[in-house]
């Protein structure tokens, strides 16, 4: 096995491992950390319910993401790269992308500055369409590869 | 509308098996079974060449298309 490859892999699934870490966190102490952003920013305090809302709300999406995201570090740690499932798997990261830039543009008309989220996890969700595309793509070429004597 | 694979016709004419012939085309008996089977989707010309070659026939022998 390739040693850098197996290390930026690791990283990769630190990276995603510490991303759930923080989501835990925000699930578990959403309602203390929203009382302290809405009184940072000198909100109206009605809207800590809001805010909490939409975190659930948001969280709902993150958790099949970050699960697809570990799962499809897994499958290419093993070395099934170009497979359906791992295509699956990223076609449910971008809904997820999708599914929270919905919430969070419904969430900018108490908030408005949710709409830079709205926009990053659009975008985000398109750039992980175009990697599913690809990964699409290359499991046929691979399908037919496979087939060729 | 198909290309045909007659290799198991082709082999039986020469009587040779599927290890011997896998192993002189050298090819992995694996995917001569795919070949004789017609679930290949493409041929290299290598591979061809080897098989006219051990079998001493044209690549008209071995594949055949029908419209």
């Amino acid at each position: 096995m390739n040693w850098n490859k197996d290390k930026s892999i690791l990283l990769t699934q630190i990276g995603t491992a510490f991303f759930t870490l923080l989501l835990l966190a925000l699930d578990i102490a959403c309602y203390w950390a929203v009382s302290w952003f809405v009184q940072l920013r000198g909100l109206d305090r009605g809207s800590v319910w809001y805010f909490t809302a939409t975190v659930y709300a948001c969280s709902v999406f993150a958790w099949p993401l970050l699960w697809s995201l570990w799962t499809l570090l897994a499958a290419i740690r093993r070395g099934e790269v170009f497979t359906a499932e791992n295509v699956r798997r990223l076609r449910v990261v971008s809904w997820c992308c999708v599914g929270a830039a919905l919430i969070c543009l419904v969430s900018a008309f108490y908030y408005p500055s949710f709409l830079l989220i709205t926009a990053a996890a659009g975008f985000m969700s398109l750039i992980v369409r175009v990697v599913k595309n690809v990964f699409q793509q290359a499991l046929a070429m691979k399908d037919e590869l496979d087939l060729t004597v | 509308m198909e290309i045909i694979v007659n290799l198991d016709v082709m082999m039986a004419r020469r009587k040779i098996g599927s290890g011997e012939l896998a192993e002189r085309v050298g090819i992995t008996p694996a995917n001569l079974s795919i070949l004789k089977t017609g679930k290949a989707k493409a041929i290299r010309f290598s591979t061809l060449m080897a098989l006219c070659r051990e079998l001493g026939c044209q690549p008209g022998d071995i594949l055949e298309y029908r419209p």
